[in-house]
């Protein structure tokens, strides 16, 4: 095991509280204004669903300066008002400690594990410190597949705008999905329930200090619970809203950890995802019913845009990344797309390609792996701009049945991901691909 | 007058007698040892390109990018600079063994220069190499960094660190050979002010815009903020 990430002072509650049956970590930074409802949607959970277990609520905070950790102190949920059928054993205990090392959510997690693992707990939960959509029964959907099911891991399934999760629709969820053969919508949710046996077994690996440490968490742990067989289930938790991402944050980092952590793992799981073929349905508990989404406004103009710039200037970069054919293809989007009659458009076949490309050169290492990464988010910008337009029309069953398509796109060039990863350099794309990717 | 023809046709034996006896022993010698020099470079050449393997040296070339800067086909092995050095170290050390023949003031000069500058001529080219390669890693970071946050010509901004640091690299291997020192660090401290005095001005000419932006932000408060460019993540 590395080196504990817990602190004195969170060894020190930890050892006050002893023993809890149910751990609720809640990572933040600068989360002030919607901490406090999160805080008392996971005590009413807590209290209306799991009153004869113990239970902590643990935030673990990046060093947030406008008053985080006061407002999880001092939220305040009165009892009375839940209407609850039986007496809480104990009320849930609330510790807000700061973690300390690499600043991301993935050091948060670290902590909130080890807080589980020292205080014995049965499953720990994990929810977002932004979430404006939380309600206490998504503590019970997260928690009670794990305490009652025996699953490992619980990861969200919710509804999102047509524009929201570009990321998880366009490369997480496809890519995890035809490399590990199981269909989990969210695999970057953001919100999971754990079971001791797999928070022991993220506690045991070592290399919590890479993009892990950082926003590459979701899918690290997602990828672990998928490649070494943990029992892995889906809870329908309603509507996702949250706050948007900070502004201040450097969002292209964001892009480069998540993909650098799929693709890191991708190297270490090879024997895994190679004899993986297909995709099966992962279960989903709870009842799934319609709800509203806010609206995301998207900037199509400026992402394209930003996808011509990256063109022009990141094609050399580009050049050596990607195979003959896609640097064609990708060429030929950014100097012709959009400017006739027909839209801008990146195919899936395409798309499918670049990612492929990406993974392989991230194993070839043609350059610095920072660098190819990071020069991937104008190509994304493109793709994201791509799917904007041709979702505008869509209702929600249609832009979920366009992201079915992705996925089977996916799962079609597989053949292909292994004989580039191989290095044989050959794309093998049917005709009817080879036409698609035509512009 | 055939007495005075007959002295200087001897005299010139003579001379041709012992300019050959003086100095063909030694151009022979040194033809041989040219000769088995450039033999053993090839042989060596031969020899490296089939033992030597140096995959990691290979890995750490295409990783670090100093394949594709030295030869932009990317094709560069370790082998083959192996090889080449190897080939080159065994032609050097030939003509230089064959021109010490000569024993002259001319040749041990030559000798003695070029074995006085050669570890200054690699540290040099060391020196050259690495600015080169600094240059080309951190102006390909300049350039992504700048296309990802949308800076006006990011390509020159790129190119700008790239020169920057070229520069410097030169300045400090003409240090090291002795040559044109005064010169180079002139124009290192010229453009050293230049450098200092644009970013002088730019931050002023920026603080003036940005305390009118600041101004006419606190005007404009009360509208709609515009979406980020990332609000979908």
């Amino acid at each position: 095991m590395t080196p504990a990430a817990i602190s004195p002072g969170a060894e020190q509650a930890a050892g006050f509280v002893r023993q809890a049956d149910i751990v609720v970590g809640i990572p933040s930074f600068n989360n002030a204004r919607t901490i406090g409802h999160v805080v008392r949607a996971v005590h009413a959970g807590l209290a209306k669903f799991f009153p004869q277990w113990t239970a902590v609520i643990v935030n673990s905070d990046g060093g947030s300066t406008d008053g985080t950790r006061q407002e999880v102190l001092s939220a305040h949920m009165d009892e009375q008002h839940l209407l609850l059928l039986s007496t809480p054993v104990s009320a849930a205990h609330r510790l807000s400690v700061p973690y300390h090392g690499i600043p991301g959510q993935g050091r948060a997690f670290r902590l909130i594990f080890e807080i589980a693992e020292r205080l014995g707990a049965k499953v720990c939960v994990v929810v977002d410190a932004d979430l404006r959509s939380i309600a206490p029964e998504w503590i019970d959907h997260l928690a009670r597949p794990v305490l009652q099911a025996h699953y490992d891991l619980v990861t969200p399934y919710y509804h999102r705008h047509k524009y929201d999760g570009t990321i998880t629709n366009n490369i997480v969820y496809p890519l995890t999905r035809s490399l590990y053969g199981a269909i989990v919508r969210q695999p970057i949710g953001g919100e999971f329930g754990i079971s001791r046996k797999l928070f022991h077994r993220y506690l045991e690996r070592t290399d919590w200090e890479t993009d892990v440490a950082r926003y590459g968490i979701d899918i690290w742990m997602t990828t672990i619970a998928l490649a070494e067989n943990f029992r892995v289930c889906q809870s329908f938790l309603g509507a996702k809203l949250h706050d948007a991402k900070d502004p201040g944050a450097d969002l292209s980092d964001m892009l480069k950890q998540v993909m650098g952590s799929v693709f890191l793992l991708m190297l270490e799981y090879e024997p895994v995802w190679r004899v993986r073929s297909g995709s099966r349905p992962t279960e989903l508990f709870g009842f799934r019913f319609d709800v509203g989404v806010e609206p995301v406004a998207v900037r199509v103009d400026r992402m394209i845009d930003a996808f011509r710039a990256g063109f022009r200037d990141l094609h050399e970069i580009w050049q050596r990344v990607l195979a003959p054919k896609t640097y064609e293809g990708v060429r030929s989007v950014a100097l012709h797309g959009g400017r006739t009659a027909d839209p801008f458009h990146f195919s899936d076949a395409l798309w499918t390609d670049v990612v492929i490309d990406f993974a392989c050169a991230f194993r070839r290492r043609p350059m610095d792996r920072g660098y190819m990464m990071s020069s991937f988010t104008p190509l994304y910008l493109g793709r994201v701009a791509s799917t904007v337009l041709a979702f505008e029309p869509l209702t929600a069953p249609e832009v979920e049945n366009e992201i079915e398509q992705l996925c089977l796109q996916f799962e079609r060039a597989k053949p292909g991901l292994l004989a580039r990863w191989d290095g044989n350099g050959a794309i093998v794309n049917t005709k009817e691909e080879a036409k698609e990717n035509t512009p | 007058m055939t007495e005075t023809l007959r002295k200087v046709f001897e005299g010139v034996l003579d001379r041709l007698q012992y300019q050959v006896t003086t100095l063909l022993p030694p151009l022979l010698a040194g033809a041989v040892i040219l000769l088995a020099a450039y033999a053993l470079a090839i042989l060596s050449r031969w020899i490296i390109t089939r033992i030597f393997k140096g995959m990691a040296i290979d890995k750490f070339l295409r990783q670090s990018g100093l394949a594709f800067m030295i030869d932009p086909s990317g094709r560069l092995r370790a082998v083959t600079i192996a090889a080449e050095g190897a080939y080159w170290a065994f032609l050097i050390a030939g003509v230089l063994t064959a021109v010490s023949i000569f024993d002259t003031d001319l040749t041990t000069q030559m000798v003695q220069a070029f074995v006085f500058l050669l570890p200054k001529l690699v540290l040099s080219g060391a020196i050259l190499l690495a600015g080169a390669w600094l240059a080309q890693y951190l102006g390909r970071g300049m350039l992504v960094w700048a296309v990802n946050e949308g800076i006006p010509a990011p390509r020159r901004v790129a190119a700008v660190v790239r020169v920057l640091l070229m520069f410097i690299a030169v300045v400090v291997a003409a240090d090291q050979l002795n040559f044109a020192r005064s010169v180079f660090l002139a124009a290192f401290i010229m453009t050293c002010g230049g450098i200092v005095l644009a970013a002088s001005i730019a931050t002023g000419v920026a603080a003036s815009r940005g305390l009118e932006r600041f101004l006419m932000d606190k005007q404009d408060a009360q509208k709609e903020p515009s979406p980020s460019l990332w609000n979908h993540l």
